[in-house]
Formats: C-alpha cells, structure tokens, sequence
C-alpha cells in the first residue's frame, strides 16, 4: 500500500489573537480530491497556507508521501499553493512562468523544453508560449497558473477559491483543465470553496469547516443525505429543518412519529431533510396547502403548509398544482436525518 | 511583539540611528558637556545663544523664504496639473516641461538664479537693452536682498517641479470619475473645480507641500550663493559658527543646529499627521 | 473652464521657457568671454573653462571624478540597504508603522548643516574625517533615508503572494529574491539608485563639513568659482551638475522601459 499523499493530524492555527482552527485531522490518498467548504472567514485560506507552509501552525503534523514536512519550509513540501487570482510573475514569459520550477531544480534545458512544450499543450497554451502575462485573457492567466503548478509535479495541489474569482463560462473551462490535468499527473487536490454546487461537482469527498474545526468529512452523498449537525445540515441549507423531540426510540412532530436509532438520547431534536425526501403522492402520510409556486429550469418548487409548518417541495413532471390546492405528501422516511437541538427554522 | 514587527522597528532605529547620534551629539554640546569650547555642564550656552536676535532673525527669515517659496510653487503646481490632466500631445508637453527642473542640483539652479537676476545679470541686461535701465546701481536688488526675492524665485522653480510631479500623479490616480459623478448630478465646471478638483488635489500634495518646506527651510546651498549676509539665514548662520576660529562660538553652531532639528522635526511630525489624516480620502 | 483651454498653449510656451532658458543661460555664461554689463550678448567665445573640465589633472575634471564616484557609489548603496529598510517597515501596522514612517524621514528632513555638525564628531573618532569614504558615509545617511521611504512605499502596494506562491513551487528564500522578487522590481531598483545618485550629486554641506575642504565635489568647486568672482566657471560647473543629473535620468529609464517589457 503507498502512502497517503496528505496527512493532516491535530492541526490548530492561530488566527492572530483568536484561537482559529482546532485539531483539524483528515488523509487524502494520492490523486484524490478532497473540497472544504467553510463560510468566508472560517478560516479556509488560512487551512490552506498553513499545509503549504506559508502560516505558523499552534500544534499537529503534517505528511506528505509519507514523509513528516511539519517544520519544513514551504519551498521543500511537495504541496503547491494556488491563490484565487493567478499569480504569474509579471517579468516572465508564459514559457518561463511554467519553466520556473523546473529551472529552480535545475532541470536541462531540452528536458525542460520538452516538459514545457507538454504542459502547455496540455492546457492549450501552446501558441502563446512567448507572451507575457498581462497580454492573456482571464481564463488563459489560470490555465497557465494551473500548468506551471503541475510543472512542479506536486504530490498535493492547494487551490483557494480556484473558480469564485471566474464568470459562469469561465468556470468551466478552468474546471474542465483542472480536472483533466489532474487526471494526468495525479496530485491530490485540496480544494477550498464556499460554493456548494462547486463542492459537489470537484469533490471525491468533502469536509465542512464550522467553527474552527471539520465539522463533517464524508462522500457528497452521504454528506447531503446525512448531516452530522445541525449545523451542518444549515450550512448546506437543507430546506426542510422540522422541529420536536426524541423520545422512546421515536421523534415526535406535526409531521407524526419517525423511528429513530436506538443509541439516539431523548430531548429536543430536529428533523433534516432534502425536497428530495417529499414527493406528491395521491395518498401520502402528509396533508397540506399549497402557499406558493416557483417555476424553475428543473420543474416547480413549491412550498407547502402542513400542519403550520411550511416545507420546500420540488415537483418534476406532471400537473403542477396552483396556491391554494390541497395537496398529499409521501415523506421517505429513510431520507430523514434526525438531529439533536433545535434551531428556529 | 511578533518577529516582522520587530524586525521593522529594529529597521526604523537603523535608518534613524546617524541622525540620533547626531542629535544626541548636539544636545550634549550645545549644554557644555563635550566638543569644541566645552566648559562643563549647564545651560548657559543655550540661553546664550538663544537670546541673540540675529538667531531668531535668522530663523524667521529662513521661515519667511521657505513659505514664500513653497506658496508660489504649489499654487503653480495645482494649477499646472488642473490645466494639463488629459492624454493629449500638448498635456504630455508641458508635463514633461514642468517636471525637467526635478534632477538639477540647487546650487546649478542658483548659478543661473544669480546670473539672471543679479545686478547685472541677464534681466539687467535685457532692461538695459530696452533702455529701461542706465547701470547696474539701478536694477531693484532681487538677490542679496533683504526681502530674498531672487532666493525665494530660485527655491520656488526647483519645488515647482517636485510639487508638479506629486499633483500629476494625484490627478491621475483619481481619474475623471469623480468630476464625472460630480456633472452628472448637476454641477457646472467652475463648481466641479471648486467642490471636487481642488479639494482633493491639495489633500493629496498636502504631504508633498510639508516635505518641500521642511527641506526648503533649511536648505543650504542656494541660500549661500542668493541670500543676504543680514540677516544671516540660519542654516548659514550655523556653519559661520561652526568654522569660527573662536571655540566656545564654534560650540554655539550646536545649539543652533538643534533649533533647525526642532523646526524639521515639528514639521515631520505635521507631514506624518497630513499623510495618515488624508490617506482615510484615498478611494 | 473654457478660458483654461484657451490659455493651455501660452501655459506650455511659460513653461518652456522656464524649464529651459536658465540652462540656455548657463550655457552662454560658460562660453561667453569678456561679457560685461550691459551687453545681452557676448561679445566673444571661448571653450577654455569647458577645456579644464575634461583635460586630465583639470581642477575641474577631478572634482567631476570625485562626485560621479561618490554619486554613484552612494545610489548603489543606498538602494541596496534602503530596500531591507523599507521592505522591513512596511510590515508594520498602527502607532509602529507610524514610528517606523517618520524614522525614515528623519534624515530626510534633518537640516543638512545640523545633520553634518552632529555627524562630525562620530567621522573624527572613526578617523574617516577629510576623507572620501567619509564624505560617503554621510551622503549615505539622507539617501537611505530617501530609499527606505521610497521602498516602504513599494512594499506596501506588493503583493507578496507572489513570492508565497513561487516558494510552494519550490523555490527558496534567496531564489525568491534573486528570480522572482528583485526582477519584478527592476523599475523601482534603477529609480532608487537614481535618488541616491542625486541626493549625493547635490549634496554640499555634509561634503564641506565632513570632508573637511579636502574632499573636492564638484559642487565645492562651483562654490569656490563663485566666490573667486569667475561666472564663466562657475557656470560651467554648474553645466556639469546639470548634465549627468539628467543624462541618469534618462539612462534609468532607457534601461528600465528596455528590460520591462511589462508594466506592473
């Protein structure tokens, strides 16, 4: 078995004077993916510098390939940091921009020409090889960033916000070179975002950082269908959050009794659950009135009162019922994450 | 204290450290206790030297020069910028004439001050020539005098150039969109000028302004070539000091370098309040 | 402002004439011979003081030695410790940047008659008074000041994640420096070494202090021309300051517009 290609244990980082992340811990197995996802200011930048080797860590280590980098300088990690905006150095050619990891370790000029010539290939860059950077377009700057950090052959690629700074056409036109240049030289890929769909779309699995420490570690799926928290289940702003409360191996509600785990303790609980849980159906578990319609590329959105509470239901094909129509619910019960707490919905 | 603050404020005491020394030098001799004409410790000598009038006449001409001066040049300088802000050949024209003065040496620049201006310098000549002007006796005295007219026209053509720069730059950084904004809610030009142009120009060469009085104040060489020997500007009056033949008068040049230090030092102090109170007007 | 525009041509003709009728002037006063009052023209020329300034042994042409040695060793040096300065105050926030801001400016702003008295003591004990590396030292002093203030507000607008992100792609401290930081800064080196050329160019209290009369700047020379009541010299010398301050000038930007390609 090889090693893993990151190795993240008991991290905290001071952010100035607050006490920042905490014991953030997670391994990411080569050529894999891993996106964070924290709101702006729960320190994901800071994550991020501080694997690079660009911000002082409070305590834990760091491996890479299986090597301890802890107290490495950044320039001997094997991880590559990749800013927002790229960053190309202004005084050099596009060709020079991605030679210079090359030439810093001292590769020969035909090797590096011919890296180059591939690289820049690879993220068709190719004809503008003599240009400087400020004569390229904005996707052009990131693809060119993105080839010279592959020039670098990193074990671990670092990338912040590597989409938000882009318009919609742009985004995927970098993601596509991401996600193929990746494929290719098989960095694992610490990505961090606060845009969700981005997060779901790059992600082999995904962290969320709350609060100063990874809240939830877990596949899209899993992640989406099975909140950890409350929390979590807010900041990925599951719909549909019904309050109550546990007791006797079941959570009690408007919406009727849902079995719980066994080990679940009693007191205030809340239910979490996607539109995907609800679907109309002739004769469903749950009555409601339909409040208000909203017409979207993907069918209807509806929100349906039942019982007082108001749910977010997504309806495809078929009939699209009016506000004011009664209409019947089926819940899947089995797509209903039960969580401690209660939160004002 | 983290490592780059310290490190800075170990870079603020480098960079400082000659003049402290220095300072801290003069303090102890203008006081008695070391260098030429010592004669133990007491503030006899400060009190000595600060309660001759020629000291005091001597600073206030000084003053007198560098405000006068500097006035002229930075009204010269908005105007110029106001009147040359655009992208055209004769903008870049007369950007480039403003600013050319900028590298030339103050004494070159009082060579050619004296023979302008002098008695009978080239201005006498040309008067002459018109038949305005009989002999040089005749010619109103604009260097050596009193007034320190040729002076303060010589200081003010070399700040003229360095003040030109700064409000170039300032207009250029702020654009037209401010003065757009201001048409487009219904301003005419004079009150665009009025309201916007100039407020944040001199806001934005108010530093610049402090830094050409602070070193016109104190400048020496134009002073020696243009100024009158009365009063005697203090920068001249202190190196007349230094090089006496007599000791103890030597030891005055001290004390009255820490006054020329004093007027610099409030006046770094008010150029670093202008620069952090008007940043808060960067956009 | 209508009546602005329309006066936009007579302006730039006044400024012309500003800018270049004083060294027009000096060029005819150092060629004009026998021009006395109340001729506006001379009435012969001569190239004899133009003669002493570049025949080797020329009292002159030494002093221009010794000042373009001086000039230029103190525009390499200033630039060289002014950007540690500078980079290093940048750093600072709140009252210490306030601090670090005016540390900078202080020999900037020292008067340059208080700041050679203060300084003539420590070049006497160091027994570099009356020598040219004194002299340099103290030029030294006010062009740090300039180069720190300068670079301090360099460092302040760079983003230095720049230099973050080439460290992550392998390069060290000192690579980072030589082939990413100081290429970036090439404009901004050359004009630094060109204030430090000026501010040592023009420089004539610390040179006559510190030197002690027996470091001869051109400056000195200018002075002693003057006072000795010969215009057509001290003319010429003042010719001399002119033109290498300008020629500098324009070399820094000639060579810096040719080997940046980019504006940052």
């Amino acid at each position: 078995m090889t090693a893993p290609a990151l190795e993240v244990r008991g991290l905290s980082v001071p952010f100035g004077d607050a006490p920042g992340l905490r014991d953030i811990g997670f391994t990411l197995d080569p050529g894999e993916r891993l996106v964070l996802l924290g709101a702006s200011g729960a320190g994901k930048t800071t994550l991020l510098r501080a694997i690079a080797g660009l911000a002082p860590l409070a305590a834990g280590r760091l491996t890479v390939g299986g090597q301890d980098v802890t107290a490495r300088p950044a320039e001997s990690r094997d991880a590559v940091y990749l800013h927002q905006t790229p960053l190309l150095f202004p005084h050099l050619s596009i060709f020079e921009n991605v030679a210079f990891p090359l030439r810093i370790r001292g590769y020969q000029d035909s090797e590096i020409r011919a890296s180059v010539a591939e690289l820049l290939e690879s993220v068709r860059l190719d004809g503008l090889a003599g240009r400087r950077p400020h004569t390229l377009s904005g996707g052009q700057k990131h693809r060119a960033a993105l080839a010279r950090a592959m020039a670098a052959r990193p074990a671990v690629l670092l990338l912040d916000e590597p989409l938000a700074a882009l318009d919609p056409s742009l985004r995927d036109e970098v993601r596509a070179t991401l996600l193929s240049l990746q494929a290719h030289y098989r960095p694992a890929l610490v990505i961090v975002t606060h845009d969700l769909e981005d997060a779901a779309v790059l992600g082999d699995r995904i962290g969320i950082l709350l609060g100063g420490t990874l809240a939830q570690l877990d596949q899209p799926d899993r992640l989406f269908q099975r909140p950890a928290s409350l929390a979590v289940a807010r900041f990925l702003g599951l719909p549909n959050l019904v309050a109550g409360s546990v007791a006797a191996g079941q959570f009690q509600s408007a919406l009727g009794l849902i079995p719980v785990e066994a080990e679940s303790p009693s007191g205030p609980a809340t239910a979490a659950f996607g539109t995907d849980a609800l679907r109309p159906e002739p004769c469903g578990s749950l009555q409601g009135i339909v409040r208000s319609v909203q017409y979207g590329p993907r069918g209807a959105t509806l929100r349906v009162d039942v019982a007082g509470i108001e749910l977010e239901v997504v309806t495809g094909a078929g009939a699209i019922p009016h506000p004011g129509d009664e209409l019947s619910l089926g819940l899947e019960r089995d797509r209903v994450t039960i969580l401690p707490g209660i939160g004002d919905v | 204290m983290t490592r780059s603050s310290r490190r800075g404020l170990l870079a603020a005491l480098a960079v400082a450290l000659p003049v402290l020394v220095g300072v801290g030098y003069s303090v102890l001799a203008s006081v008695g206790l070391t260098g030429p004409g010592a004669a133990g410790g007491g503030s006899a000598r400060l009190v000595a030297v600060l309660g001759e009038p020629v000291v005091w006449a001597g600073l206030a001409w000084s003053l007198w020069v560098a405000a006068a001066s500097t006035a002229l040049a930075a009204a010269g300088a908005v105007a110029v910028a106001a009147l040359f802000r655009r992208g055209a050949g004769i903008d870049r024209m007369a950007r480039l004439f403003a600013v050319l003065p900028l590298p030339i040496p103050h004494l070159a620049a009082a060579v050619a001050g004296l023979l302008l201006l002098g008695q009978s310098g080239l201005l006498a000549r040309l008067l002459a020539s018109l038949g305005l002007l009989a002999d040089p006796g005749g010619m109103p005295a604009l260097v050596y005098d009193r007034a320190g007219l040729g002076l303060i026209l010589t200081l003010a053509w070399k700040e003229f150039a360095f003040l030109a720069l700064v409000a170039f730059s300032v207009v250029a950084t702020r654009g037209e969109r401010l003065e757009e904004v201001a048409r487009t809610l219904g301003a005419k030009p004079a009150a665009v000028f009025r309201r916007v142009t100039w407020p944040l120009l001199w806001r934005g060469i108010l530093p610049a302004v402090v830094a050409a009085f602070v070193f016109v104040a104190s400048t020496y060489e134009a002073t020696a070539v243009l100024a009158p020997s009365d009063p005697l500007a203090l920068p001249l009056l202190t190196l007349e000091r230094y090089t006496d033949a007599d000791l103890s008068r030597r030891g005055d040049a001290f004390a009255l370098a820490l006054l020329g230090m004093t007027v610099s030092l409030l006046a770094v102090a008010a150029h670093e309040w202008a620069r952090s109170h008007w940043d808060r007007f960067e956009p | 402002m209508t009546e602005g525009s329309r006066s936009r041509p007579a302006v730039l003709a006044a400024l012309a004439l500003s800018a270049l009728a004083p060294l027009a002037l000096l060029l005819l006063a150092s060629v004009g011979r026998d021009w006395f009052f109340p001729a506006p023209w001379p009435p012969a020329m001569t190239l004899e003081s133009w003669g002493d300034a570049f025949r080797g042994g020329g009292r002159m042409a030494a002093a221009l030695g010794t000042s373009l040695v001086l000039a230029v060793g103190t525009g390499l040096a200033g630039a060289a410790v002014g950007w540690p300065i500078g980079r290093a105050l940048a750093d600072l926030s709140g009252w210490a940047r306030h601090l670090g801001a005016s540390a900078a400016f202080l020999p900037v702003a020292a008067p340059p008659v208080a700041l050679a008295t203060g300084l003539h003591l420590s070049a006497l004990t160091a027994g570099v008074a009356g020598t040219t590396g004194g002299v340099f030292l103290s030029h030294l002093v006010p062009a740090t000041g300039y180069a720190a203030l300068y670079f301090l507000g360099v460092f302040t607008l760079f983003d230095r994640r720049v230099e973050d992100e080439a460290r992550t792609l392998g390069a060290g401290p000192r690579t980072v420096l030589w082939r990413v930081t100081m290429p970036m800064m090439r404009r901004q080196l050359g004009e630094a070494f060109l204030l430090g050329f000026l501010v040592s160019w023009a420089q004539v209290a610390t040179t006559l202090v510190i030197g002690g009369g027996r470091v001869r700047t051109l400056p000195l020379e200018v002075f002693a021309y003057l006072q000795a009541g010969q215009d057509r010299y001290a003319a010429t010398g003042a010719l001399l300051l002119v033109i290498p301050a300008l020629l500098m000038l324009g070399a820094v930007r000639f060579a810096v517009a040719r080997a940046e390609a980019t504006p940052l």
